[in-house]
């Protein structure tokens, strides 16, 4: 799905094609979206805060599922558990006796971000082993024996019973250091989690465009004729577990750090679904697909939230939240398989091309 | 060791196992029609049980006389409605489309059963009162066993009988097993895939029911059963995604390994190794054998 561009734009070198805002129209856009996200967001729509916080949190787990289903083919529900390692482990490990001068220069919180993302790909990759000889729906059973095995054993039984049982680990926002700046208001995780988000992007989209990227497309539109052609596939998909529980973890991480605690509720299995029903509604094999989702999806619970406290009956919001949201993806499926992305691409095009759109 | 104990554990591990066989019966069925993984079948399972249990305590306040067989006979006709309704709404726009976009409305489905599940019967505990099957348990060779697990032997294996007929004698049946095969072929051989399809999600309704109401009929109901279903998806990759003898026989080994399991290990680790075990050998299992032990073997061209 490549956009095309407006009559009389002509590429001449390979770094014009390559480049990654091609039109002036297209930079003056995203130099505004950049002004919105940077600045209107936290400093005028304030009241609103938690909501952009929990739609940076959706599209960065969804964006590894992302990666993974839309882009590799192999299909996972149970990418929750990679959440989870990467939620604990940046705990534990900040939790370790860390040195008090690197504490007060704020070079932990990077390091352990970086580190507990790197153990979340590990684990996944573990469990994308199998992908190397089953695919499809024997895949899928695999990913959600992670699901189990993860949280619902090693975290529920062993790591959330550290530090005492039915205490939930928590983290105090002041060790959150950058350097000199801490993350402790709503604002600052806020900005933390859009230059991660930032960040993230730009990692996936380079990596889709460069060698791993054409050799993941290839295995996902058809993975006997990719190694026919001489791609390493189990190489190529295990790369893709990492980068995507590597995402995963450092989502994780991220949620924790927003929420100071953190307990084997935010990552049940449920919340596996959640995140691939976030890439069906956004579009599958999409980048834009995946913030278009989570928009979505945020947007939904708000909206439902509202009608329901309205209406009356909030005790039974946790079951309209279920049967909105399978609505959703049912919907979807069945009038928009292309998700919300592909009607974003469309009205693009049609600007784009306007007024001889042949 | 106790010699005793671990044959009580074994004993168990069939009984407990003969219920898993026929909720894993409803999985191998819904993909042996239509060659798609069911993820909602642990709220079907949810649904039937709760339909059953409504029913029959309606029977019990009437005094009806055979209130379980009536409640049950009533649920399977209601799930031939549910079924072909579901089907008709939300899988016929689907047909000839890539399999996993079936199973994601699979997801999308279960997402809706659970909340209408959980808004009209709620989260509390329900149990058939009074009980269906009396409690005073029988022993065989000193092992106690209870009369609601050899009643859902019985459910499982003769379920098992009828679908192994079924799907090997009866024109339905084979031009079922075509559509799960090749789709496409068996469109432009004048099947009319419709009809396996609302066939099959018919059948799923009611063998989850079937095994919702035993699993009710023995626990009580809540909304956790509808976890406890996913539990059985190791009986079914144990036994292939597409046998039906295989579910009943994964469906026992998955619950002997657990008893088992539970009886030998539990003493190492701090619990909730009887609800992982199944998990950690189906990975395994699938490394080494990912067909399973009757599954058919695709093999794949370009």
């Amino acid at each position: 799905m490549s956009t095309f561009l407006p009559c009389g734009t002509y590429h001449e070198t390979y770094a014009q094609d390559h480049a990654f805002w091609q039109t002036r129209f297209i930079r003056g856009k995203m130099i505004l979206l950049a002004l919105v996200a940077f600045i209107a967001v936290p400093f005028f729509l304030t009241d609103y805060l938690s909501e952009f916080i929990l739609f940076i949190y959706w599209s960065l787990g969804a964006l590894g599922v992302q990666l993974l289903i839309g882009y590799c083919g192999q299909l996972t529900l149970g990418h929750a558990a990679f959440l989870a390692v990467g939620a604990y482990a940046s705990f534990l490990i900040m939790a370790m006796p860390w040195p008090q001068f690197m504490l007060d220069m704020g070079v932990v919180y990077p390091l352990v971000l970086l580190i507990s993302g790197v153990i979340a790909g590990i684990w996944c990759v573990i469990f994308g082993l199998p992908s190397a000889r089953v695919k499809g729906f024997y895949l899928i059973l695999t990913t959600m024996a992670a699901q189990f095995i993860t949280v619902d054993f090693f975290i529920a039984k062993y790591i959330s019973q550290i530090g005492g049982r039915q205490q939930d680990l928590t983290l105090s926002s002041d060790l959150v250091k950058f350097g000199p700046w801490t993350v402790d208001t709503k604002r600052d995780i806020y900005y933390f989690g859009l230059i991660l988000t930032i960040l993230m992007g730009f990692m996936v989209v380079n990596y889709i465009r460069s060698k791993p990227g054409r050799a993941w497309v290839a295995i996902r539109d058809n993975d006997i004729a990719a190694e026919s052609m001489g791609i390493n596939i189990t190489l190529y998909k295990l790369q893709a577990f990492f980068v995507s529980g590597f995402i995963g973890g450092v989502t994780g991480a991220f949620w924790g750090a927003s929420r100071n605690i953190i307990s084997v509720e935010d990552f049940t299995f449920g919340k596996s679904l959640w995140l691939v029903g976030i890439i069906l509604i956004g579009g599958v094999g999409s980048i834009h697909g995946v913030f278009f989702g989570a928009a979505f999806m945020v947007f939904m619970i708000w909206a439902l939230q509202e009608i329901v406290g309205m209406v009356g009956g909030t005790g039974n919001i946790i079951y309209y939240k279920e049967i909105a949201f399978g609505l959703a993806i049912c919907g979807f499926l069945l009038f928009e398989p292309n998700g919300l992305a592909y009607r974003w691409w469309q009205s693009k095009n049609y600007f784009n091309l306007w007024p001889f759109s042949y | 060791m106790d010699v005793t104990l671990l044959l009580w554990a074994v004993a168990n591990g069939v009984m407990v196992g003969s219920i898993y066989g026929l909720i894993a019966l409803g999985w191998v069925l819904i993909y042996k029609c239509s060659g798609v993984l069911n993820l909602a079948m642990g709220e079907l399972t949810l649904i039937g049980a709760y339909l059953c249990l409504t029913i029959y305590t309606f029977l019990i306040k009437i005094g009806h006389p055979l209130p379980f067989v009536s409640a049950l006979f009533l649920t399977l006709l209601a799930c031939i409605v549910m079924g072909y309704l579901t089907e008709r709404i939300f899988l016929d726009r689907l047909i000839g489309e890539p399999v996993l976009t079936v199973i994601m409305m699979t997801v999308g489905l279960m997402f809706v059963f659970r909340g209408l599940v959980g808004l009209i019967w709620s989260t509390d505990t329900r149990i058939f009162d009074p009980p269906v099957f009396s409690y005073d348990a029988f022993f065989i060779g000193g092992i106690i066993i209870e009369r609601v697990y050899l009643w859902s032997m019985v459910a499982a294996l003769s379920l098992w009988i009828i679908f192994y007929l079924f799907f090997k004698y009866t024109p339905w049946g084979l031009s079922m097993q075509a559509t799960a095969d090749d789709e496409m072929a068996a469109l432009s051989l004048g099947i009319s895939v419709r009809f396996v399809y609302s066939a099959a999600w018919i059948i799923a309704f009611m063998t989850a029911a079937v095994g919702g109401a035993f699993l009710g009929a023995k626990n009580g109901l809540n909304i956790s059963v509808g976890e406890l279903s996913l539990l059985v998806l190791p009986a079914v990759v144990l036994g292939g995604l597409n046998s039906v003898p295989g579910a009943i026989v994964g469906g026992i080994v998955i619950g002997v390994l657990q008893e088992l399991s539970g009886f030998l290990l539990d003493p190492y680790f701090p619990g909730g190794v009887k609800d992982t075990a199944p998990y950690v050998f189906m990975v395994l299992f699938l490394l080494f054998k990912p067909y399973g032990l009757w599954g058919w073997v695709r093999i794949e061209r370009v």
